[in-house]
């Protein structure tokens, strides 16, 4: 329209859920959708309860139970009290507030950022919240996705809406397209806060463009919105083209008038040409080699070809960093100039929030049918939903997998966070599709390498990290 | 106006799964969680804390997930402030949204000079951060209206806008 400001598509969304706004420019901002869970919740229901409030959205909130629940056998009790404590408060608390709960015996239980998309409940357009930093998983459908703490939680729960101050924007450009199945997603990602920092997103919301990202499935940009967070963002975006409308149609619970929204969506869900961004970055995903993370931030990240940096040559002149990098590799166990592909994992972890979806595993699989785990690897597949884990077995992978000596769990966050018992011990060195590889994630003293998931599954076949792109790949016949 | 000892960790990129592992998260006594503060990157913290209310960390303190548990156990652990030249967002705001403690954004020289047990004085009405200690006293960039409103509250939950 002649006169009108160039927006972006964060622009668009945040200026059409504004309810009020502050001389200072923080704006309460309306809330479509609300997902929950046991770990973040108990305590904001228990604000609720005390100042005797009422969910005011039921209906707009969801709920499953993810972060400390068992990927063993359903059929048996829970041993650990505590997490069986958190599980029993989501249950009493959604019964009564009326909050429809997918929960541990669900068949539609999984990673809250997986089941949200399944369920046809995250949709372009719209602002979703979650107690839970990698809500901006949801970001890959165009809408605005924060992850925010408990107390925000019980605000949301209380009022549906949000005070927010508004982001900065970073524009994301990722140009040509991907090695077919062997570099992924994740390694466009990790390619990215590799090169602007664990900070460099920091305040900003990143908008995915370019024709590596248009050319992504629907489960890839997810990958690549969850990790926004790794690189400080507040949220991650990719404006909805008819892929995303492809993958909202038909699901449980898309709305009855998708067509016409879609042709709404269609029309207004992308950033104007003249907008502008505070910041802009440009990768060439053809040029991308498998990445893998040798240290304990997900930028700490390398090429799979390449060696195990020294700590002058990660710092690069910048002292602070290569002292980083010196207690990083010291807690590591690793040898700088040491080749990644050198490097043996103890075990595997595909799962996640990041990659745990169906493509995950038909990747993963490429590498794995008809061959076996090395020995003194211990490797599980997690899938990241109970839709996920029944479509996979419906495609023969939990046989793939169980075949080749690889453990096939129930859904859940699992060994991402290590809230249950499937944790690293101390020393123990993994390979592992997730997202984070801080000390101490996986487990007290255990140490995380970051990789996508064909990328693991070969490194739990080899017993040792390798180039993906050398592998032959065994199709399903 | 805050005042107090400061203990100080040099690194950047301090994270909520150091802060507070994974595996205390289903605790809701924030006294037991408090213990557990800080324990991946100094398990002498508490005793570091001993007598001090003001920690001091590299640039994008608070990084990772979304726990509020982070900010209950440094402050059940006595800290009053963080002061670091940058936050995470969601941690910044946890501090805030349940009023534990108050995350300060300080420059990179102050950041500099301010070294373990420092007497400091952080006075969020002056945008200024005295060190008693060395007799210099350092800009803060102004905190948001909307930050200082929702502390004075006591939290976001019983926060409402003027």
């Amino acid at each position: 329209m002649a006169g009108k400001r160039p927006r972006t598509l964060f622009g668009k969304v945040w200026d059409s859920h504004i309810v009020a706004k502050r001389p200072d420019g923080a704006a309460l901002i309306y809330i479509d959708r609300h997902f929950i869970h046991e770990v973040t919740t108990p305590q904001a229901f228990a604000s609720l309860h005390a100042s005797s409030r009422r969910v005011r959205r039921p209906d707009l909130t969801t709920a499953t139970v993810d972060h400390n629940v068992p990927t063993t056998d359903r059929s048996l009790p829970i041993l650990d009290n505590t997490s069986a404590t958190q599980i029993q408060a989501l249950e009493s608390n959604c019964a009564e507030h009326g909050i429809p709960l997918y929960g541990i015996h669900s068949d539609r239980q999984g990673i809250v950022h997986v089941i949200g998309p399944e369920l046809g409940l995250t949709l372009p357009g719209s602002t979703i919240v979650c107690g839970d930093s990698h809500t901006s998983t949801h970001g890959a459908f165009g809408a605005l996705a924060l992850g925010i703490g408990t107390s925000e939680v019980a605000h949301v729960l209380a009022t549906q809406t949000l005070w927010l101050e508004p982001p900065k924007e970073t524009r994301m450009v990722f140009e040509g397209a991907l090695v077919a199945h062997t570099v992924t997603p994740k390694d466009m990602v990790l390619a990215m806060i590799r090169k602007i920092g664990t900070g460099g997103g920091r305040g900003t919301v990143i908008e995915y463009t370019g024709s590596a990202i248009t050319g992504l499935s629907m489960e890839g940009r997810m990958t690549i919105c969850n990790m926004s967070i790794e690189a400080g963002a507040r949220a991650g975006m990719v404006a909805p083209d008819e892929t995303t409308f492809e993958y909202v149609r038909g699901r449980q619970h898309t709305p009855p008038d998708i067509e016409e929204q879609i042709a709404e969506w269609r029309s207004t869900l992308h950033t104007d040409p003249d907008a502008e961004f505070s910041r802009s970055h440009t990768l060439d995903a053809s040029s991308l080699a498998p990445q893998a993370s040798w240290g304990t931030d997900p930028a700490m990240t390398c090429d799979i070809t390449d060696a195990v940096p020294t700590p002058q040559d990660y710092g690069d002149g910048d002292q602070k960093k290569s002292e980083s990098a010196q207690r990083a590799l010291e807690y590591m166990g690793l040898e700088p100039g040491t080749p990644m592909q050198d490097i043996r994992p103890d075990r595997v972890f595909i799962g996640s929030c990041t990659n745990a979806r169906l493509g995950d595993l038909l990747e993963a699989a490429l590498v794995v049918r008809g061959r076996h785990v090395a020995d003194g690897v211990r490797a599980m597949v997690v899938p990241g939903s109970q839709d996920v884990k029944r479509r996979a077995e419906e495609a023969g992978l939990d046989k793939v997998f169980q075949d080749a000596g690889f453990e096939w769990r129930e859904s859940g966050c699992s060994m991402c966070l290590g809230m249950n018992d499937d944790i690293l011990g101390a020393g123990e060195r993994c390979a592992s599709t997730s997202n984070r590889n801080f000390e101490g994630r996986q487990g007290a003293r255990g140490r995380t390498h970051l990789m996508s998931p064909i990328s693991a599954a070969a490194a739990a076949i080899a017993g040792h990290f390798v180039d993906v792109r050398r592998c032959e790949l065994v199709e399903a016949v | 106006m805050m005042k107090g000892k400061a203990v100080k960790y040099e690194q950047d990129n301090i994270d909520t799964d150091v802060i507070i592992p994974g595996t205390y998260l289903k605790i809701h006594d924030h006294d037991e969680l408090a213990r557990h503060a800080m324990e991946g990157i100094d398990p002498e913290f508490h005793k570091r804390m001993e007598g001090r209310s003001i920690l001091v960390a590299g640039k994008n303190f608070g990084c990772g997930s979304s726990r509020e548990h982070a900010p209950i156990a440094l402050s059940k652990s006595g800290v009053a402030a963080v002061l670091a030249p940058s936050f995470a967002r969601i941690f910044y705001r946890n501090c805030v949204d349940g009023a534990y403690l108050l995350p300060v954004e300080i420059g990179h020289d102050a950041f500099k000079e301010i070294t373990d047990g420092d007497e400091l004085e952080v006075d969020m009405a002056q945008s200024r951060v005295r060190n008693i200690t060395r007799g210099t006293e350092y800009e803060i960039a102004p905190i948001p209206d909307i930050i200082t409103g929702i502390i004075k509250a006591g939290g976001l939950f019983r926060y409402k806008a003027e």
